[in-house]
């Protein structure tokens, strides 16, 4: 397949449609998590959700402008711990965000174009704040990754 | 919000780029005489670690916020400093962050690492495949420390 744009290759797609599957398993994940979660937790998951639907639409919009089928979402996923509880919720909130952070600094290894370098920047910063948000509230430490991102 | 929405249009908006701006993609690599950039930000790693820490000592009550930052901007340093050493391993080892002045607060090193943080993501544009990823996390970190310390 040849792409429109030069500096987006197939290996850059590629990329892209892993952090799709990555985005796609991180709202399933929050959708599970919200129905464990009350108060302020829930309102952050469903905010973060939303983030993540939003995150979605944006690469499959990108991925679609590229002329490459965005790769589509599983029926379900399987979480690495049981969710049983508010506790078990945050950690898969955590475990989503920690596995998006992977895929979307992998797109910058995998991209020179400028301006998707910028965007992607912007996206790990805003995830890693909101995997720090879960990592607190499960008394992980330190709060903040030190390298985001990193496998 | 706004962050979002400037991403949104970027990342849709790629191939709407004229060809001339979206083709320059890398900026001018370093030629052989100029600096390695990752010198700049392990530097800007060890000033930001000795500022926290100079924080901590002046207030301890700081220290919980302020720690996890001296350790992880310690480990951003160390971690720059082996990636520059790999491509130039006759460097000297970079010397100490001079100690800073007078008795620095939050407000002060939630800007240093704000600059950190930008200075990160400026390089990160133009690094290659092997390097961009931790120059891109180590911004990543910076941005969110000064995110939460505000």
């Amino acid at each position: 397949m040849t792409s429109a744009n030069p500096r987006i290759d197939e290996t850059a797609i590629a990329a892209l449609q892993n952090a799709l599957a990555a985005e796609h398993a991180a709202i399933w994940c929050y959708a599970l998590a919200v129905a464990f979660l009350s108060g302020a937790d829930a309102a952050r998951a469903r905010e973060d959700e939303n983030a993540h639907r939003e995150l979605r639409n944006q690469v499959e919009e990108t991925l679609t402008q590229l002329g490459a089928p965005a790769v589509s979402a599983q029926p379900a996923y399987a979480t690495p711990r049981p969710v049983t509880d508010p506790a078990s919720a945050a950690q898969l909130a955590a475990v989503a965000e920690t596995d998006a952070l992977a895929a979307w600094r992998s797109v910058l290894e995998r991209s020179r174009d400028r301006a998707l370098r910028q965007a992607v920047l912007d996206t790990l910063s805003a995830g890693t704040l909101r995997c720090a948000r879960w990592r607190a509230a499960i008394g992980q430490a330190p709060t903040i990754p030190v390298f985001p991102g990193q496998p | 919000m706004s962050t979002a929405w400037s991403r949104r249009r970027v990342l849709a908006g790629l191939l709407l780029l004229p060809p001339a701006v979206a083709g320059c993609a890398l900026g001018r690599a370093a030629g052989p005489d100029e600096p390695d950039p990752l010198i700049a930000l392990a530097d800007a790693a060890r000033a930001d670690a000795a500022l926290a820490a100079a924080a901590v000592a002046a207030d301890q009550g700081l220290a919980s916020a302020l720690q996890p930052l001296v350790e992880a901007r310690t480990q951003h340093a160390a971690a720059l400093d082996a990636e520059i050493a790999r491509l130039n391993p006759s460097r000297p080892t970079p010397a100490p962050a001079a100690r800073p002045s007078g008795r620095p607060g939050r407000s002060e090193v939630q800007q240093a690492v704000l600059a950190s943080g930008r200075a990160a993501g400026n390089v990160a544009l133009a690094m290659p495949p092997e390097r961009v990823g931790l120059v891109a996390s180590v911004a990543a970190c910076c941005s969110t420390y000064a995110e939460v310390l505000v």
